[in-house]
């Protein structure tokens, strides 16, 4: 028996004991695998019941052909390309011909039964059940295997104690396994994170959690096997049309309605900014509304789904450089898929965990507080809170004049909701690292020094410009961490043991230790007295972490630029 | 059952027996099974139950025998009510919410008719309701509407805003007659800031009259408090296309142009060199006007809005200068394009 640990800013200190693992619903999945395609496809059908079909058939049709035509077929895609290809040939031959021929209604359903098979067709229960014994197992081995050889020859359970902080409302989060469905909604920085949820799912000895996972990853061998490990479902963010949206979100809806735990990342891709998300995609999440509608409708016994936010916070991401970049080229609008950075070469993801763990680094994964549907908070037994010691009836907010049913305008409002509280929740959920905080100090106090540059031309300063007398560092940095502290105090994020503990030089070294994990001497360096940055657009990216709290430069100035993911006037993230 | 068949069938309950709550009450009593009027003491419930009609108030307009009068807030909300409509004034909303939060059950469409902010934070009434009541459906109303004008019958208008469709549904359901228009919107921010700040000019209107200034002056204040109020507005979130509906533009030139406008009374009073304690205990119910003017002015003269006719409606009410100087000092200022 492992008992995992983990401590955390003002926390109190989180223990919990690893159960056996609970069996989960994902087991049962192959029994009703068939039953949910199907219900998938009558539901998506029913959707659009009263569609002019031949036009959405002929959107969808022109959209498809577009993405196929960018498409490029390589080992692994070229099968289900050419499936594709197929499809919409086919569409295309019945649209031509006139409905009594070829039935729009058939056409559609061909369409919907592709994707819902390429959505959670997918899903391999031998290579599942495999693979949730091998994960753990792979994880277990970097960790000790790595540790060995540079520490900790003998105590190998303590090596994962100091590597993987796991705080917050985890009992919460077990407890509320039990009573109804999860949707586990993280932030999302490093391709890593998939693997990582999985392992610290693992930990909290819950049973295994279904997510949607870009299409493009099970392209990838090596991260295939984890994404169909884990319990994935596909998700591809090029294809727009309607007809896939829909199928997607009726697939996670009866997921969640199946009773299987899910994980969404709501910021719909990683964070290119490094900042912590504040632009949610609801389409998604507002299917975890849905899913408790249905549930309710039809009386089901455990009918809620609960939303519970997790946090991670690394002192490095291994993809950081091409993420920056991504959003700089402000690309990330048009670009939602890097096809090709260092997240996908299997030898860069080793030396990351093995630079991860062989060295006193670590991650914080930090629960956040459960929250229902709607977004308000909910007790032990898994109630809704209402303000004034009320307790929220979900029932009564899902009806509408008199009767208990879906009502798509309504329910796109309340889904609105729930984004703006996970994106506060995200916000105070966070904990600052010893990185995080030497990075933001750098930067902001070197922008002191250029107020009147904006972000491009202050990210394009000189070498010589871009170092700063340590001791005037050391001044800010401590500055900083008292604004951190007190905005800790008020709540507003967490701050790791480090930050809060040792002395100032400490910390700043440690930051500085951790960024070069990864980046070598890229991010930050101390050389002679000085504090320089060679990489300043990384530099960039690591500050962003602490943007949104508005404690940047232009907020100390009056300038109302602390709401999360706005841009003050010189262009900066607030 | 459609939407008409259940509003028809519904309780309401009505929160405030100020002038526009009783005018609400007869509203809806129209277009629902039963009202309940919800009022502070037991002696006007009884009063009002008697006579059929509000002679503190209102006591022109008869009330329909499907309303009735309590001052008991467990019978108001005994069994369940389908709409709630909030007429009490800003400085109470808060605890009164707190007070009621207990007795609502979520399923309920909440309609605020208060035309104020919370002072020192600057919170609009829908989000006060949201913190304290656990009822998410909100909305507001708000236009053109002088409480005696809609009694008389004459033809009004006014705006419902909510994010939430079914909320604006259920207050066109429940609001509307053949003498009595309700608009759309879905802007509640702009609404409820609109409503707010209007109360300020009207304040404004009022004492311009006192001095017995003409159209120019008139249309001059109007014009350009408009302008003021729009940057105000459009800095916490209003879109301004808001300020031109009948929630902007309609209930400004309403309120500034008639004498039944409380706000109006109070700056047109304070103009004439009266104290505003005297002023407000004649008028006997609230002016809105008051203490928006002070919130809005600190956080305007913080974040650098330019709100000149403002500032000066502050100098009235604090007695910081005469109406002269007020004047002198307004015409004064720099050249504008």
């Amino acid at each position: 028996m492992t008992t995992v640990h983990g401590t955390g800013g003002s926390h109190p200190t989180i223990r919990f004991e690893q159960r056996a693992p609970v069996e989960g619903r994902l087991h049962d999945f192959e029994r009703v695998r068939l039953r949910v395609l199907a219900d998938v496809v009558a539901r998506t059908q029913e959707r659009f019941a009263r569609a002019p079909l031949d036009m959405l058939l002929g959107e969808a049709l022109y959209l498809e052909n577009v993405r196929l035509k960018r498409e490029e077929a390589n080992l692994f895609t070229r099968r289900r390309l050419k499936g594709d290809r197929e499809l919409w040939g086919a569409v295309r031959a019945g649209l031509l011909q006139s409905p009594v021929t070829a039935d729009r209604k058939a056409l559609l359903r061909s369409v919907v039964k592709h994707y819902a098979e390429e959505i959670g067709g997918h899903f391999n229960p031998k290579l599942y059940r495999f693979a949730t014994g091998a994960v753990p197992w792979g994880f277990s081995w970097l960790l000790n295997a790595a540790s060995v050889r540079r520490f900790l020859p003998w105590g190998m359970t303590q090596s994962l104690e100091s590597r993987l902080r796991i705080v917050g409302e985890v009992p919460a989060l077990q407890r509320l396994a039990q009573q109804g469905t999860i949707l586990l909604v993280p932030t999302h920085q490093s391709n890593i994170d998939s693997m990582l949820i999985g392992y610290v799912i693992y930990l909290m000895s819950l049973p295994p959690f279904s997510y949607g996972a870009g299409l493009n990853l099970f392209s990838n061998p090596a991260l295939s096997f984890f994404m169909n490990g884990l319990g994935a479902y596909t998700v591809d963010r090029k294809k727009s049309n309607v007809i896939y949206k829909e199928t997607l979100k009726n697939y996670s809806t009866r997921l969640l309605r199946e009773g299987v735990h899910s994980i969404f990342f709501p910021g719909g891709g990683r964070s290119r900014s490094g900042a912590i998300e504040s632009r949610l995609k609801l389409g998604l999440l507002g299917t975890a509304l849905e899913a408790q509608i249905q549930n309710l409708q039809q009386r089901s016994e455990k009918p809620n789904i609960y939303v519970v936010p997790m946090v991670m916070s690394y002192h490095f991401v291994l993809e950081a450089a091409s993420l920056i970049e991504d959003y700089l080229a402000e690309a990330g609008k048009h670009r939602f898929i890097i096809t090709d950075d260092e997240s996908w070469q299997p030898t860069k993801i080793l030396s990351f965990f093995w630079k991860l763990f062989s060295s006193q680094s670590g991650i914080t994964v930090r629960i956040g507080k459960p929250l229902d549907v709607f977004g308000n908070y909910v007790d032990e037994e898994g109630r809704s809170l209402g303000p004034n010691g009320t307790y929220l009836d979900a029932r009564r907010l899902l009806t509408t004049e008199g009767e208990l049913k879906a009502v798509p305008q309504r329910d796109q409002e309340y889904t609105r909701e729930l984004g703006a509280r996970l994106t506060e929740r995200f916000h105070r959920e966070n904990t600052a690292l010893t990185s995080h905080v030497v990075a933001f100090a750098f930067f902001e106090t070197l922008r002191r020094k250029y107020p009147e540059l904006d972000l491009f031309r202050f990210l394009r300063l000189s070498v010589a410009q871009r170092s700063l007398p340590m001791e005037e560092f050391l001044a800010q940095a401590e500055r900083y961490r008292q604004k951190l502290l007190e905005a800790a105090d008020r709540g507003e994020l967490f701050l790791s043991d480090e930050l809060r503990t040792q002395e100032l030089r400490a910390w700043v070294e440690d930051g500085v230790r951790q960024l070069g994990l990864l980046h070598d001497a890229g991010v930050v360096r101390i050389q002679g007295g000085a504090i320089w940055s060679e990489d300043m657009t990384l530099l960039y990216y690591y500050r962003n972490r602490l943007a949104g709290y508005g404690l940047s430069l232009l907020a100390e100035g009056g300038e109302m630029t602390g709401k999360p993911g706005q841009n003050d006037s010189k262009g900066f993230l607030a | 059952m459609t939407q008409k068949d259940f509003w028809l069938n519904s309780k309401v309950a009505v929160i405030g027996g100020g002038s526009f709550g009783t005018v609400l009450a007869d509203l809806v009593a129209r277009n629902c099974r039963e009202v309940r009027l919800y009022v502070r003491s037991e002696e006007q419930a009884r009063q009002i139950n008697a006579t059929r009609s509000n002679a503190d108030y209102l006591p022109m307009l008869e009330l329909k025998p499907n309303i009735a009068a309590m001052s008991d807030l467990e019978r108001v909300f005994d069994g369940g009510v389908s709409a709630v409509i909030w007429a009490l004034p800003s400085s109470v909303c808060r605890a009164q919410a707190r007070r009621m939060a207990p007795l609502f059950k979520g399923d309920e469409v909440l309609l605020h008719a208060t035309k104020g902010i919370e002072q020192g934070t600057l919170k609009r009434i829908s989000e006060i309701l949201r913190e304290e009541l656990p009822c998410p459906r909100i909305g507001v109303i708000s236009g053109p509407n002088l409480a005696e004008e809609i009694a008389r019958g004459d033809p009004a208008a006014t705006v419902v805003a909510s994010v939430f469709d079914e909320v604006v549904g259920a207050g066109e359901a429940l609001l509307a007659n053949d003498r009595f228009r309700i608009y759309r919107v879905n802007d509640v921010i702009g609404v409820e800031w609109a409503g707010t700040l209007k109360n300020i000019l009207a304040i404004a209107s009022g004492a311009l009259d006192a001095l017995q200034y003409g159209w120019n002056a008139r249309a001059m204040l109007i014009t350009r408090g408009l302008a003021e109020i729009v940057r105000f507005g459009a800095a916490m979130g209003a879109e301004k296309e808001t300020f031109l509906s009948l929630a902007g533009v309609g209930d400004l030139l309403a309120t500034c142009s008639s004498p039944l406008s409380r706000n109006y009374r109070v700056g047109f009073r304070l103009a004439k060199g009266e104290t505003l304690e005297k002023v407000l205990a004649d008028l006997g119910t609230t002016a809105e006007g008051v203490g928006t003017v002070k919130s809005v002015w600190d956080f305007a003269s913080r974040r650098g809005i330019a709100m000149p006719i403002t500032e000066a409606v502050d100098l009235l009410i604090e007695n910081k200068a005469t109406m002269a100087e007020i004047v002198q000092r307004l015409m004064s200022r720099p050249g504008q394009s």
